[in-house]
């Protein structure tokens, strides 16, 4: 028993002292880049958890290759895409960077969708000065890592600004109640962003109330919704809480619209709410493929030839996040990161499918305009209305 | 204002009141927490679910179905899980077990449903009338009113019938009433029986009223309900009607006119008040231990 426990602390060091060299040997070689092709890494899940945002992406990102390649390439090289599925996992997408940077030696890495994930992969581009951009990742702390990470997505601190303009200077609804549900991340984190713009923007918050996750008993809540009687909900949860607040207040014959960010973009909002939602619970998102401009409309009709389906925002992030490395990959001439990085800060007013991107003097993504999604009869998401991004105040 | 809450208070309250039956009256017997009668509960809601979809029945059937498959499944949990280390381990054994048969059960119903959460189609009219100043909907009515029927029916059932003093004579003492010729095993079947049948109602009905049923759904409210026979006293039936309604209201005027995100511990907060004050709980006994 007692050799036996020996044995297996001496393999486990083994195994520590292995990995522990692996990076270790590579971190001295900078990638330089390739002779033959420009690689770029694809960074998703397309088993296992957040495969739904991987695969489309995966999609967006091959279609992207091929129309660049078409025209001739970057620089007179051919792009090449590697597709590793990191299975939504941390381990794992920290082993497909590593070698992603110092085996493949790419020269961008396009991806991950989840902030978590992005996070740990950004840590090891900028480690092995490779860039890293997330066609996806909306939380705090990613381009902070360092001047190799950019991403490519509506951020909450844009979005919730301009949709509270709107909602109180276009619709005239001054008097806003807020429900935050206390057990999701997301929520408590969205709940002071929209805060802060409603007290910017003169609106007056006549009622603020909680809730959980996974409860189904709302009634209390509406209630004192009712009595507070706002003129619109600001929800910034998931959408089957929404769905569950919007039939309690339909039952209780409260007639209110509710507001909220991506977190409501879910087909169960419709699924679980009916006719109780229809029109009436109203979501901001990066991307839709109603009333599109001339290069969404092309990318739409593109993408529906070659996969049969309708591209989503990630297949449409993941797409200009190849587009605008190339070009400027193009402006730098240059395909190694450490040059044509400093080209890819300066990108302004980038007319892509996912909407017009400007990165700001810190990196992160100013993008433009703000879809107003809803349930329209069947249809879902439908439009409603786009709104421009407010500028955000330096 | 407070009407209204009170009327919500009182439909959720009912509806943890059927539930805290089942763990009141098992444990009254067999001194054991049914961990797995929450997930009893959330079953009867998969199954009344199945019905409505599958045969497009109404609101009663989709009831009595849940309750008699229910009443088969409590069966079954008690004869595989907890009869075969009745008496012959600790009694900390069963309780393990009483988990075990909680996760299976709730893991089984993911599997064969997804984790989603669904929605009953409309099976009642949900619309609500103006009663003064009050909103009241047609499911509040049903709430209500069946599981007021129930409880009815199961006193009843307890101080009336010969089961039922067979269930009242084995939880006086199971051995002495085993030494008086009572099947106990047959008594302990019934109670399970009974119990499972009640959550099931409650199951279908909550389900229907909002609009939610999920895989999950039974841990919460089976910690709820449970927590709710303990305020009534554990043991006691009136105690564990009493205590769901009592928790019921008072979660909901917690949210009313404390704070929301306090719901759960106002509730749990005066539950610890109630037991420190009373630990026998409102209507429990206090059993005095022969040494």
């Amino acid at each position: 028993m007692k050799r036996k426990t020996a044995r297996n602390w001496a393999l486990v060091l083994c195994l520590i002292m292995l990995v522990a060299l692996v990076p270790g040997c590579n971190d001295t070689k900078a990638p330089a880049p390739a002779a033959e092709t420009i690689k770029l890494g694809f960074l998703g899940a397309k088993t296992v958890n957040n495969a739904n945002y991987g695969i489309p992406g995966e999609k967006g990102m091959k279609m992207a290759i091929e129309e660049v390649n078409a025209k001739g390439g970057v620089l007179g090289k051919k792009l090449e895409g590697i597709y590793e599925d990191n299975k939504g996992d941390s381990r794992e997408i920290a082993n497909i960077a590593t070698k992603y940077a110092t085996v493949d030696k790419v020269s961008a890495m396009i991806g991950d969708p989840a902030t978590g994930l992005t996070k740990i992969a950004a840590d090891i581009a900028q480690k092995n000065q490779v860039v890293i951009f997330s066609a996806g990742a909306t939380g705090t702390g990613v381009v902070e890592i360092g001047d190799f990470v950019f991403r490519n997505t509506l951020l909450d601190k844009f979005a919730a600004p301009s949709v509270v303009d709107w909602m109180i200077n276009t619709k005239g609804w001054k008097n806003i109640a807020i429900i935050t549900s206390m057990n999701n991340g997301y929520s408590t984190a969205l709940t002071p962003v929209f805060k802060t713009a409603i007290e910017e923007k003169g609106g007056k918050i006549v009622l603020e109330e909680s809730i959980n996750d996974k409860e189904t008993d709302f009634t209390a809540q509406v209630t004192k919704l009712k009595q507070a009687n706002p003129q619109v909900l600001v929800f910034t949860g998931y959408y089957t809480e929404a769905a569950l607040i919007m039939l309690e207040a339909q039952k209780q014959g409260l007639d209110i619209v509710m507001v909220g960010g991506d977190g409501l973009y879910g087909e169960d909002l419709k699924k679980l709410g009916g006719t109780a939602v229809e029109e009436k619970v109203i979501f901001y998102a990066g991307f839709s493929a109603d009333q599109p401009s001339p290069e969404t409309d092309a990318f739409i009709k593109a993408y529906r030839a070659k996969y049969n389906e309708d591209p989503d925002m990630f297949s449409a992030q993941y797409y200009d996040a190849v587009m605008i490395i190339a070009k400027a990959m193009e402006a730098a001439n240059s395909s190694d990161p450490k040059v044509f990085k400093t080209e890819l800060a300066k990108l302004k007013d980038y007319p892509g499918v996912s909407g017009n991107t400007t990165f700001l003097p810190d990196r992160e993504p100013l993008k433009s305009p703000v879809f107003l999604l809803t349930v329209k009869g069947d249809k879902f998401p439908a439009l409603l209305e786009k709104v421009p991004t407010s500028a955000p105040q330096q | 204002m407070l009407w209204q809450q009170l009327l919500n208070g009182l439909t959720l309250g009912s509806t943890y009141a059927l539930i805290a039956l089942g763990y009141t009256m098992v444990y009254g017997i067999v001194q054991l927490i049914n961990f797995a009668h929450g997930e009893i509960y959330m079953v009867g809601a998969f199954v009344g679910l199945f019905l409505v979809i599958t045969w497009d029945v109404n609101l009663g059937i989709a009831m009595v179905g849940a309750m008699a498959v229910c009443m088969v499944l409590g069966v079954l949990v008690e004869r595989i899980a907890y009869r075969p280390l009745r008496g012959k381990s600790s009694r900390l054994s069963p309780l393990i077990s009483a988990l075990g048969a909680s996760i299976f059960l709730s893991t089984l119903m993911a599997l064969i449903a997804g984790v989603n959460t669904r929605r009953y189609p409309a099976v009642v009219d949900l619309s609500s009338y103006s009663l003064g100043p009050i909103q009241v909907s047609s499911m509040q009515v049903v709430i209500l009113l069946v599981s007021a029927g129930l409880m009815i029916g199961l006193q009843f059932l307890v101080r009336r019938t010969r089961i039922g003093k067979a269930m009242r004579a084995c939880s006086q003492d199971l051995d002495a009433a085993a030494l008086m010729g009572i099947n106990v095993n047959r008594v302990i079947s019934y109670t399970f029986a009974i119990g499972s049948a009640l959550a099931a109602a409650g199951g279908v009905m909550v389900g229907v009223y909002y609009n939610a049923v999920w895989p999950y759904m039974g841990t919460m409210a089976g910690l709820k309900a449970f927590a709710a026979a303990v305020l009534g006293g554990i043991g006691s039936i009136p105690g564990a009607m009493l205590g769901g309604l009592t928790l019921g209201i008072m979660e909901i005027m917690g949210v009313a006119y404390i704070s929301s995100s306090f719901k759960d511990a106002i509730a749990f907060g005066i539950l610890i008040l109630v037991l420190i004050l009373r630990p026998q709980g409102i209507l429990g006994e206090k059993k005095n231990k022969k040494v």
